[in-house]
């Protein structure tokens, strides 16, 4: 079993479209592949799991890859993490300190 | 089905609001969005591989549906919503969900839709109880993809599968269901104000359906499946069964209105300009990117209203900098080489805010620039976006709801700082962008020598002015028949505005709905204003008939509208002109 640890890098966290993303490519591998956050353990695979993990930024995630490709999807899906689902990164400025929601 | 079957129905009227011109006339379609059954049934052991395998084949239709459905959404709207719908597919897909489903069937021995109610429920609690703001937003989506396996398991009609050429009512009307309206299928289309969202009446207009919505009656309530109906998009009547005579009076309005619109559809290359040669501009209200092909194809001259607040509205949340410039990018190339004119957020009013104080009368209370002056750092990135994005196209900056002079040079010392910030911090923008203000409360009419002198700009909101000038809320069934923006107080104001405006030499528009009414071209030309902006589906109603007098003409009409006593008057006024030049619109719309 092969165990890497990353963080969400991108802005908006893993939302609808890097979940989306990141499911497509898990798919492609036949490895099984699970994501664990703060205890709480889902399958890299299903959308659902992947969404109700909702995953801040900066969250840190454990991830699990076994099978016979697990090297390569660990790599693929690590970099994905890594450039942030081609979104944009996190700012190290505040730019709206208060959300609309908040008002 | 025979026009004949409306026979032994009665006729009923019912007056609501025209929100995309035109006319329909068909049966119509109840698109009720009631909730498929999902009531537990017990199998025997022999049935359940047979309930797994309709539940497989469910899924399947399903996947197709949402698949085409993202496939009109990215043809039509561009990939970034496309993107809601791959997720719901792949919500279909998802190992998990069906491994738990057909376990669920399996040990409980029951029907395919209590196990996707029970698995997807289990999901959509759960979130809808998250403290986190982002997953009670998703729980919706995956409401979206229960409602739909379950129709699906079931077999219901989709909106997908409508008759061909309905007249469709609903209630409610999701982004799905109007990206499907694109098929054509639907020919007019009649929704309760209550589920109406910009959105919807949007699209319509953007589809050439003509649309209105109920007033004071639910639509769904008084018409009946394939009842005979007849929309009128432009006064807002409906009626119901129509006799054989109503029948045919609105088929020849319909054929009128065909030929109006071939005929003007003959100027969509020429200048909006009168017999005697004064030009004047015609610029679109614009809410979303989805919108922005149809600049080109009305020949707007630029956007002379971005109400930024809607996309605030549709996210549910304050889009980044970055966020704002990507849209403010994608606007100003869309609209080069013309201007496009960015309204600071509008919020408060009917826009409600989730601000968890209940307001006694939010039309004179915290709106448009009150909140943004209250909330520096909303303020601050919006004009930081719009200066940043300054640099692509002609770019002009709006401010909404002004009432005191201070809150305009308030605005301006921000936009002052924020030059010196972005360029310390090396970020280009347009050092000469243009900053204007709403002119729609009754002060700043009234006094509007003096805001000319602070700003490039005026463009008048004559929605509230009217209703500030009249004291009339316009959304109260009590009093509002007596809206009228026909009102001699309201013109004066309007004419006052000009003149004050050209005096000071600055250039003064109209982006409220009266810009839109033909009725009143004649003597908003004539007034001198310099540009009407409008959704763009009403440019070419305006353009034919400012091309169709003398300015000369048009100041004959406006001395004489501002002398009347009441609003009726001006409307006889009016109508004697139009009368006189027996004007096809003028007929349509009833005057």
């Amino acid at each position: 079993m092969i165990k890497r640890t990353v963080t969400v890098r991108n802005r908006a966290g893993l939302h609808t479209r890097p979940s989306s993303l990141l499911v497509k490519a898990a798919s492609r591998f036949k490895a099984d592949f699970f994501i664990e956050k703060d205890g709480f353990e889902i399958n890299g695979k299903s959308i659902i799991g992947v969404m109700t993990l909702a995953a801040e930024p900066g969250a840190t995630l454990n991830l699990m890859f076994e099978g016979e490709d697990a090297t390569e999807a660990a790599n693929e899906i690590c970099s994905m993490f890594e450039d942030g689902f081609g979104e944009e990164a996190m700012m190290t400025k505040v730019v709206a300190s208060k959300p609309l929601t908040s008002i | 089905m025979e026009e004949s079957d409306t026979s032994g129905k009665v006729e009923q009227i019912f007056q609501g609001i025209g929100i995309s011109p035109g006319f329909a006339i068909a049966p119509a379609y109840l698109f009720s969005r009631t909730k498929p059954l999902s009531l537990r049934k017990h199998l025997n052991p022999e049935e359940i591989p047979t309930e797994q395998t309709r539940l497989d084949e469910a899924l399947e239709r399903a996947k197709y549906e949402l698949k085409k459905v993202a496939s009109v959404a990215e043809e039509k709207i561009g990939s970034e919503s496309a993107h809601i719908f791959e997720a719901q597919v792949q919500i279909l897909e998802d190992p998990v969900f069906i491994n738990a489903v057909n376990a669920f069937i399996l040990n409980e021995a029951c029907n395919a839709e209590y196990a996707v109610q029970v698995t997807l429920e289990h999901h959509i609690s759960q979130m809808e109880a998250s403290g986190n703001a982002y997953l009670r937003e998703r729980a919706q989506e995956f409401q979206d993809v229960k409602d739909r396996v379950l129709r699906s398991l079931q077999q219901k009609r989709l909106i997908s599968k409508i008759q061909q050429h309905r007249v469709v009512v609903a209630q409610n009307l999701s982004a799905a269901d109007l990206v499907l309206f694109s098929k054509r299928q639907v020919l007019g289309c009649v929704m309760d104000i209550g589920g109406t969202t910009s959105h919807a009446s949007i699209m319509a207009r953007a589809l050439g359906v003509p649309a209105l919505i109920s007033v004071g009656w639910q639509a769904e309530r008084v018409i009946e499946e394939d009842d005979w109906v007849i929309v009128d998009g432009f006064s807002g009547i409906l009626v119901i069964n129509p006799s054989s005579e109503t029948m045919r009076e609105y088929r020849v309005k319909q054929a009128q209105y065909s030929k109006l619109l071939e005929q003007q559809s003959e100027l969509k290359d020429l200048p909006a300009e009168t017999l005697d040669g004064h030009r004047v501009h015609l610029r679109a209200n614009i809410e979303f990117s989805a919108e922005l092909p149809q600049l080109v194809e009305y020949r707007a001259e630029g956007i002379g209203l971005l109400r930024t607040e809607m996309t605030y509205l549709a996210q549910g949340r304050a889009l980044t900098e970055e966020e704002q410039l990507t849209f403010y990018k994608e606007v100003l190339e869309a609209t080069a080489p013309f201007v496009a004119t960015f309204r600071l957020i509008d919020l408060g009013g009917d826009k409600v805010l989730p601000l968890g104080k209940h307001e006694p009368n939010p039309f004179l209370g915290w709106r448009g620039v009150r909140i943004l002056l209250d909330r520096q750092s909303l303020l601050r990135s919006q004009i930081r976006a719009i200066l940043r994005a300054s640099v692509y196209g002609p770019t002009r900056l709006m401010i909404p709801m002004v009432t005191n002079i201070g809150e305009v040079r308030a605005i301006k010392r921000m936009i002052a700082r924020t030059k010196i910030e972005l360029a310390v911090e090396g970020k280009a923008f347009d050092s000469k962008m243009q900053v204007g203000i709403m002119v729609e409360v009754p002060s700043v009419a009234l006094m509007a020598d003096l805001f000319a002198e602070e700003v490039d700009f005026f463009s008048i909101g004559t929605n509230d002015l009217t209703q500030y000038v009249l004291a009339v809320d316009r959304g109260n069934d009590l009093v509002a028949n007596r809206f009228d923006e026909m009102h001699p107080a309201v013109l004066q104001l309007i004419a006052h505005t000009i003149q004050a405006a050209h005096r000071k030499g600055i250039f003064v528009g109209m982006c409220g709905e009266f810009a839109a009414n033909p009725l009143a071209t004649p003597f908003l030309l004539g007034m001198g204003l310099d540009a009407f902006s409008v959704s763009p589906v009403f440019i070419p109603q305006i353009k034919r008939i400012i091309r169709s007098l003398t300015y000369q003409e048009a100041k004959e009409i406006t001395e004489r509208v501002l002398i009347q006593q009441d609003a009726r008057s001006v409307r006889k006024v009016v109508s004697e002109w139009f009368g006189q030049n027996q004007d096809i619109l003028a007929s349509l719309m009833k005057i």
